[in-house]
């Protein structure tokens, strides 16, 4: 019973960091339709602009947001309108921008560090809360927490603001919030500003959980579209309850099955979550061809 | 001028080059240079005293981080620089591929770090490894568990339970499935062996699992990544088994800044010999320490960099034996050499079997103490003064 719960625990936990990795990634995906391979490099960059601020100017990690939360705001916005927007007709040309803005991140960084995996050592590494019999690492909590938060706000924000709501008409058509007076290509580097500077906030929160290391960001990647795919492309929602949905299946079929194997059957999962349901959990019908149909 | 472009060619003559296979670029390169490094100061101290077989010794270094660079490499090297050997290598998928591609170029390819069984298995007959291989390491946690952790914590062989832990490539697998035979063998309870992934995001369930089975002796093999966060994992989950054992990696600087020297105290690490070892075990050893801080100005960060350095050595005594640097006089060469354990600054002897692995070459044990690394068995190699610190976790 107690191995139960703390396996759930385990994947409640893991869920949050899925989720706050996914929902940026959803967001760029959802709105400007671009599936975009450097999301786990942003990741990266929040890790290791902690890790220098905690280095360097001895902050504390999660003061640090104060500077990766603007930085990959700012790279957001700047690779928007100067690498994807002259591309803007070409949307295969996009993912090939995005996929080499990818190898360009990774090799500065690795320029940088010369590959040395470097960690913080700072006293919330090992904090943990004990709830009952079980032991919860706090940076995981406050992971999951700001996970919650995210969904919620960025939630708030789609639905009650005039930007938000910009955001959601050029989801819907593009050519019709042009003619509504809205500005397409400034919303668009709104919204991959605000899924870059997401990215940062994960890859801070969780600065010290890992050991990092250059391609750490290709770690999440690949469970990230995996969950934005189970959970329905452009979809804040999906992507936050898909994050959930990996992160239990992977702790139950890694402590009951094999760790070795957890991640064949998450991927038996969605393969099957596939064939029933191909828009996802909370998708709308058609949405995983939007991204390729040609847009004005 | 066409003397001094004869002199300048009689000069290029006599200069015997080594090609050195290690990653410049990429994420290993970091230990490439370490190992490179050691090759150097190997040179510097022939060159010192006269060179081989009066040629200076000139170390030409190639960026090998893929095994197509490895090759691209070795063709750029044996052709355009005209190199006598190739040495290396930090990764083992280097040293297969290009240890062919220097064969294709009839060049001896001399492995003084790769661990890969299948290296010296596949009989090439340009390949020779001076160092340890994965076996190796597996034996020596092997003798480690049984010779002074059971011995440390009361316990018969037949009474100590072991979880072993492993990354699930061939690396970590194959150490992984040694290490539980010659445990079985030996009559220690192997309570679990668990695969884990590298890059996994989350390894609670690989060490819930172990937890469950109450194990005295938590053993893993791995890369730093997976060792530092199952690590950081075991401390959340207040996982303690009573001694920890690590494989291959967790010695370096990269483990001590994730856990904290507090948290490291009295885990155990199975590595390379370091410059810290015993006089009597690994004569030389404090030498090469002062020749590389006297270089580079800093300590080596990994005890790889004396292992290279050693490797480096033999191969020249070697050359110097065999009278050229030709593939099939060196091999003879090194066919006759028998040379002690506790020979070299690693403690490293030479004798060669059929495959040319040297059977004299072994991993140390050394354990976390105070933030440093101290060499604590075999119990020869234990530097003076310096003794087992408890290993219990607490």
């Amino acid at each position: 019973m107690i191995d139960l719960m703390n396996v759930l625990v385990v994947g409640l936990l893991l869920g949050g960091i899925y989720s706050l990795v996914s929902i940026g990634l959803n967001l760029i995906f959802g709105v400007i339709r671009i599936v975009n391979f450097a999301q786990g490099e942003f990741v990266m960059l929040g890790m290791y602009g902690t890790f220098a601020a905690v280095s360097m100017l001895n902050m504390d990690p999660y003061l640090s947001l104060i500077l990766t939360l603007p930085a990959l705001f700012l790279l957001g916005v700047v690779v928007q309108r100067f690498l994807l927007q002259p591309l803007q007709n070409e949307p295969m040309m996009q993912i090939f921008a995005t996929f080499g803005l990818l190898i360009l991140l990774q090799n500065v960084v690795l320029a940088l560090t010369r590959g040395a995996a470097v960690s913080i050592n700072a006293p919330i590494s090992s904090y943990t809360v004990a709830v009952g019999p079980i032991q919860v690492s706090l940076v995981r909590v406050v992971t999951l927490v700001a996970a919650a938060l995210v969904a919620l706000g960025l939630g708030w924000f789609l639905h009650n603001t005039l930007q938000g709501r910009a955001i959601r008409a050029v989801a819907q058509d593009r050519r019709a919030a042009r003619l509504m007076g809205i500005d397409v290509e400034r919303t668009f580097m709104l919204t991959f500003g605000i899924g870059a500077a997401l990215a940062g906030l994960a890859g801070t929160l969780m600065t010290p959980i890992y050991t990092l290391s250059p391609q750490i960001g290709g770690n999440f990647i690949v469970a990230a579209f995996a969950v934005v795919v189970l959970g329905g492309l452009g979809s804040v929602t999906g992507a936050f309850i898909g994050g959930f949905v990996v992160g239990f299946t992977e702790a139950i079929a890694g402590f009951y099955i094999d760790p070795s194997l957890k991640h064949a059957v998450w991927f038996s999962v969605f393969i099957v979550m596939l064939l029933v349901r191909p828009s996802g959990l909370f998708g709308h019908v058609g949405a995983e061809e939007v991204g390729l149909r040609e847009q004005h | 001028m066409v003397a001094a472009v004869a002199v300048a060619a009689a000069a290029e003559a006599q200069e015997l080059k080594l090609g050195a296979m290690n990653p410049l670029s990429g994420a290993l390169a970091l230990y490439g240079d370490e190992l490179n490094r050691g090759y150097e100061l190997a040179a510097d101290k022939v060159n010192a005293a006269g060179g081989v077989l009066g040629r200076k010794v000139v170390i030409v270094r190639g960026n090998a981080s893929s095994p197509q660079e490895g090759i691209a490499a070795v063709e750029q090297l044996a052709n355009r620089d005209k190199v006598d050997a190739f040495i290396g290598s930090y990764i083992s998928a280097v040293a297969s591929a290009a240890s062919e591609a220097a064969l294709a170029n009839s060049k001896l390819y001399w492995d003084t770090n790769a661990l890969a069984a299948e290296l010296t298995a596949r009989g090439l007959p340009n390949f020779i490894r001076s160092g340890p291989w994965s076996g190796t390491f597996a034996s020596q946690s092997a003798d480690a568990t049984m010779k002074l952790i059971a011995k440390t914590l009361g316990k018969e062989p037949k009474d100590l339970k072991v979880w072993i832990e492993h990354e699930d490539s061939v690396y970590g697998s194959s150490i992984a499935k040694d290490q539980e035979r010659l445990l079985k063998e030996a009559g220690v309870q192997v309570v679990g062996v668990g695969a884990h992934n590298l890059r996994a995001i989350d390894l609670s369930p690989s060490i819930l699992r172990a937890k469950n089975t109450n194990p005295d002796l938590w053993i893993q093999t791995g890369y730093i990544p997976d060792t530092n966060l199952l690590l950081r994992t075991a401390r959340d989950q207040g996982f303690k088994p009573q001694a920890m054992l690590l494989v291959g990696t967790g010695d370096t600087f990269e483990t001590l800044e994730a856990l904290g020297k507090e948290y490291l105290e009295g885990i155990m690490v199975v590595s390379y010999p370091r410059p810290d070892i015993n006089a009597k075990y690994g004569p030389g050893a404090a030498e090469f320490l002062a020749a590389y801080r006297a270089k580079y100005n800093r300590d080596p960060i990994a005890p790889q960099a004396m292992a290279a350095f050693v490797g480096a050595s033999i191969l020249m005594e070697t050359i110097q034996a065999a009278g050229s640097a030709d593939m099939e006089k060196v091999k003879a060469a090194a066919a006759k050499m028998d040379k002690p354990l506790g020979t070299y600054a690693t403690g490293f002897g030479v004798k060669f079997d059929q495959n040319f692995q040297n059977t004299r070459a072994f991993p140390v044990v050394a354990q976390w103490q105070d933030g440093k690394m101290v060499t604590v068995y075999p119990v020869e190699a234990t530097p003076e003064g310096a003794k087992l610190a408890d290993m219990r976790r607490k």
